[in-house]
């Protein structure tokens, strides 16, 4: 396992420095610079000169991104040009809200998968059927913007039963119930479209597994159709399942941009978001490092679990 | 061996589970909407529930430039002065008195004894120097850095004693009392980074998290009483949908940053008020670079000024908040003249002479605006309209909100851009040095003209900004702004806040800055 590792650890390192690179010019491409929001629409030449040079940005683009590479390897994120505090402290901040967020929305989507899954799969009838396809589409078709405001305007304007957005105002963990009602909206609507596509994901994959011939001799051999489903054909569907989930977390961080905007949720999507709207360089260049960084760690995190799940893998991989 | 039915078990955890979730949790929304009924009879206690669409900026504290700056400014901050919303007769705030010698080259002003900044220090006129000091320099861009730079010297005799130094007399110079936050210079390095806004206003700042919200509690030493309500808790909302249902839902009991046609929804279900700021105005206008091939004749300017239907503008973009002028003054400046103002009224025929007079074919114009604005977006969806009309035709380019402050403040635009402006509604003279598409030296427009010059360093350098004399002098510079048309202006218009019937006593300054001293939950 630990040569696998190994053996996976360069490319993960060049896709890390090709994305430093590819993230810093691309940021720097689009017109218009920190300089210009920082000064305002009223601002005389000489004090976006001075902006720009307390920036930093009248130096190379080589020197900037040097600059910026060095502080990234010595774990110096450097200062927000607009939000003004600590990068390390803001991603932090945010990052802990988006991981609650994308927990709740994942646990959510796995056990409306883990329930929806087997029962499509394994369901005679029609009816059954027919719900489920329709929840399938649904989920995966509408997007979080619709929902979002669709949830808000149900639950939040028309009958008041949970907050409209926000966090809640006393922190995360003062009051665990308040945290929950305030959590509901955003996660299930974050949730949707991946428990959509998982429970999708999982019948299919149990209905395949149950046309297999140990299928056929469990049967024989008088074991109950839903002891089938559960207990033999569900350890073979769940690899396939737990890669699709690993390729789904993208989903859930591109989503959370989104659904952090729509539900006030104060988490890495609204930070990118301003970030890139204010051309907050630093933060954004730290934010999307983050991303990819996550992408590359989630991918070989599925890949060792998938190995973990199916021997064959394991075996080969050692061998 | 008899198995305990699994079923009903679960059945039974998942009712007791649900009755103690029902009645063990306190509702959330309840927790927020917990004070109700309309009375009017103050009441002190309760937080007010606040939600912006946009986030502090930090480095631009001092530049007014969106709703939770001048949130926080309105909380924390004092002023030496105060204009009322009608008039620019300064009130006394932080100063108490003042007089002006020496022709208007000196003003001598008697500070309020007894103040205390919120970390318990006593304010002293050293704080004046420094603010007004801090005030100039160029990191914090403060708009009317111009008029602070005409201060040569700052005397502080006694600890209650300001002596102003000015190379030559200003007629905006009380704008500037007015707009300056006296800052507390023991944590003034700590405004930047947005760790502490330290003041003498009516509310202490507690924290701030960006993205999330900030937090204000009451000053019970505040020089004008302490406020009635225990605190303020302003929630950054950015989604326009979620800020609306905020509102509606009784989340937040007061929002800025609610579109116009969202106001209009968020007010029809009633207990919801839509106030227009009036006393703060903004100007929508039309930028007209002049340089550009076809607007380097004033007749194709005035043209695009008579063209702009700008009744339907302010009925379809601002919903009637505002009035149409041609002139960027209020109805309440000093400067306002209604028959100067009525000059570019809507008229399609006098747009076409002026353009069969000017005899050649006008190239295709682009206009710019900021594409994810829907008032902007609309706003020059019309004026395209408007000039096909007239025979021009308008090339619309959004682009995005940084990309169109660089390109403003780099003179940048091709053509035309539509946006707004802000600074009439004070001493006019204070628009012509301060508000950067008018500046007299350089401005957007690449407009440069001797007379319009004069005519803006006269107004400025009056010693009084009303009177007789200073009436004329805004009278000129009218008709030079009519004349050289290097902005066509739409109309006055008015930000809006949109409150709750449970907030009472919701007041702002000129600024837009909101101040809750007076208010209370009822």
């Amino acid at each position: 396992m630990s040569r696998y590792l190994l053996r996976r650890a360069p490319s993960a390192l060049l896709v890390l420095f090709l994305a430093s690179v590819l993230i810093f010019l691309v940021i720097r491409a689009i017109p218009g610079d920190a300089a210009a929001v920082l000064a305002g629409p009223d601002a005389p030449p000489e004090v976006v000169a001075a902006i720009r040079h307390d920036l930093g940005l009248d130096r190379s683009l080589v020197g900037q991104y040097l600059h910026w590479l060095g502080g990234l390897l010595t774990g110096e994120l450097g200062r927000s040009y607009l939000i003004g505090g600590d990068i390390a402290e803001l991603v932090g901040d945010g990052l802990g809200n988006t991981v609650v967020l994308t927990l709740a929305a994942l646990v959510i989507a796995v056990l409306v998968a883990l329930l929806l899954g087997p029962l499509w799969a394994a369901t005679r009838s029609r009816w059954v059927d027919r719900a489920l396809t329709a929840f399938h589409t649904a989920a995966v078709a509408l997007p979080t913007f619709v929902t979002g405001v669709v949830l808000i305007i149900v639950f939040g304007v028309v009958f008041r039963v949970l907050p409209t957005g926000g966090v809640p105002p006393d922190g995360m963990f003062d009051r665990l119930d308040i945290t929950a009602q305030y959590l509901v909206l955003p996660a299930v609507c974050l949730g949707l479209p991946v428990a959509g596509v998982l429970t999708g994901f999982l019948a299919e994959t149990l209905r395949g597994e149950l046309r297999q011939d140990y299928v056929t001799t469990v049967r024989a051999a008088g074991v109950r159709r839903r002891d089938i489903v559960l207990g033999h054909a569900l350890r073979g569907a769940l690899p396939v399942a737990v890669t699709t989930l690993g390729l789904q977390a993208g989903a859930l961080l591109g989503g959370a941009v989104l659904v952090e905007s729509i539900f006030a949720w104060p988490g890495l999507g609204l930070l990118v978001e301003q970030g890139i709207t204010r051309r907050d360089y630093p933060l954004v260049q730290v934010l999307l490092m983050l991303s990819v960084a996550v992408f590359v760690l989630v991918q070989l995190f599925t890949d060792v679990v998938h190995a973990w799940l199916d021997p064959r893998i394991r075996l080969g991989a050692t061998s | 061996m008899n198995a305990v039915p699994r079923r009903p078990v679960l059945r039974a955890l998942a009712a007791a589970a649900l009755l103690l979730t029902a009645t063990a949790c306190e509702s959330a929304v309840d927790a927020q909407t917990r004070s109700g009924g309309a009375s009017a009879a103050p009441r002190a206690g309760g937080v007010a529930e606040l939600g912006v669409n946009l986030d502090l900026v930090p480095a631009n504290l001092f530049t007014n430039s969106n709703v939770s700056i001048t949130t926080v400014v309105g909380l924390v901050y004092d002023t030496l002065v105060r204009y009322d919303r009608k008039s620019l007769t300064p009130a006394p705030r932080l100063a108490t008195e003042w007089a002006a010698t020496d022709g208007g080259r000196t003003l001598t002003l008697t500070l309020r004894q007894g103040v205390k900044f919120h970390t318990g220090r006593a304010f002293t006129s050293a704080d004046v120097k420094f603010s007004l000091a801090s005030y100039t320099d160029p990191k914090w861009n403060g708009q009317l850095a111009s008029t602070a730079k005409v201060i040569t010297a700052v005397d502080t005799p006694a600890p209650d004693q300001v002596v102003l130094h000015l190379e030559h007399p200003v007629g905006n110079l009380f704008d500037l009392l007015d707009t300056v936050p006296i800052i507390d210079s023991a944590t003034a390095a700590d405004i930047g980074t947005g760790k502490r806004f330290v003041g003498t206003g009516p509310f202490v700042f507690d924290a701030w998290r960006p993205n999330t919200d900030l937090r204000f509690t009451r000053n019970l030493d505040y020089w004008g009483g302490a406020p009635y309500l225990d605190g303020v808790h302003v929630r950054v909302i950015p989604d326009s949908q979620s800020l609306v249902a905020a509102v509606k839902s009784g989340q937040v009991q007061l929002a800025r940053g609610v579109g116009y046609r969202d106001a209009e929804s968020a007010t029809a279900g009633g207990g919801v008020a839509a106030i227009p700021l009036e006393g703060a105005e903004l100007q929508a206008y039309v930028g007209v670079n002049v340089t550009s091939p076809g607007l380097d004749d004033p007749r194709v300017r005035q043209a695009v000024a008579y063209a702009l239907d700008k009744e339907r503008i302010v009925k379809e973009v601002y919903r009637d908040k505002g009035y149409p002028v041609s002139l960027p003054w209020p109805r309440t400046s000093p400067a306002y003249d209604p028959q100067l103002d009525g000059r570019y009224r809507h008229d399609v025929a006098k747009a076409k002479a002026l353009l069969a007079e000017y005899g050649r074919p006008v190239p295709e114009i682009p206009l710019a605006y900021v594409g994810n604005d829907q008032v902007a977006a609309t706003t020059a969806q019309i004026v395209q309209n408007n000039l096909a009309e007239a025979g021009i035709t308008v090339q619309l380019t959004p682009v995005d909100s940084t990309q169109f402050v660089k390109q403003l403040i780099g003179a940048q635009f091709p053509g035309l851009w539509a946006t707004n402006h802000s600074w009439a509604q004070f001493t006019p003279s204070t628009l012509t040095v301060s508000a950067y598409p008018f500046n007299a030296r350089r401005n957007s427009s690449h407009f440069s003209s001797p007379a319009y010059t004069a005519a803006a360093e006269n107004a400025w350098q009056l010693p009084s900004g009303t009177g007789a004399e200073a009436t004329a002098a805004y009278r000129e510079l009218s008709q030079q702004l009519l004349d050289g048309t290097f902005l066509a202006e739409i109309a006055v218009v008015f930000e809006q806040i949109v409150v709750r019937d449970t907030l009472h006593g919701v007041d702002w300054s000129r600024r837009r800055e909101l101040d809750l001293s007076k208010a209370f939950l009822a």
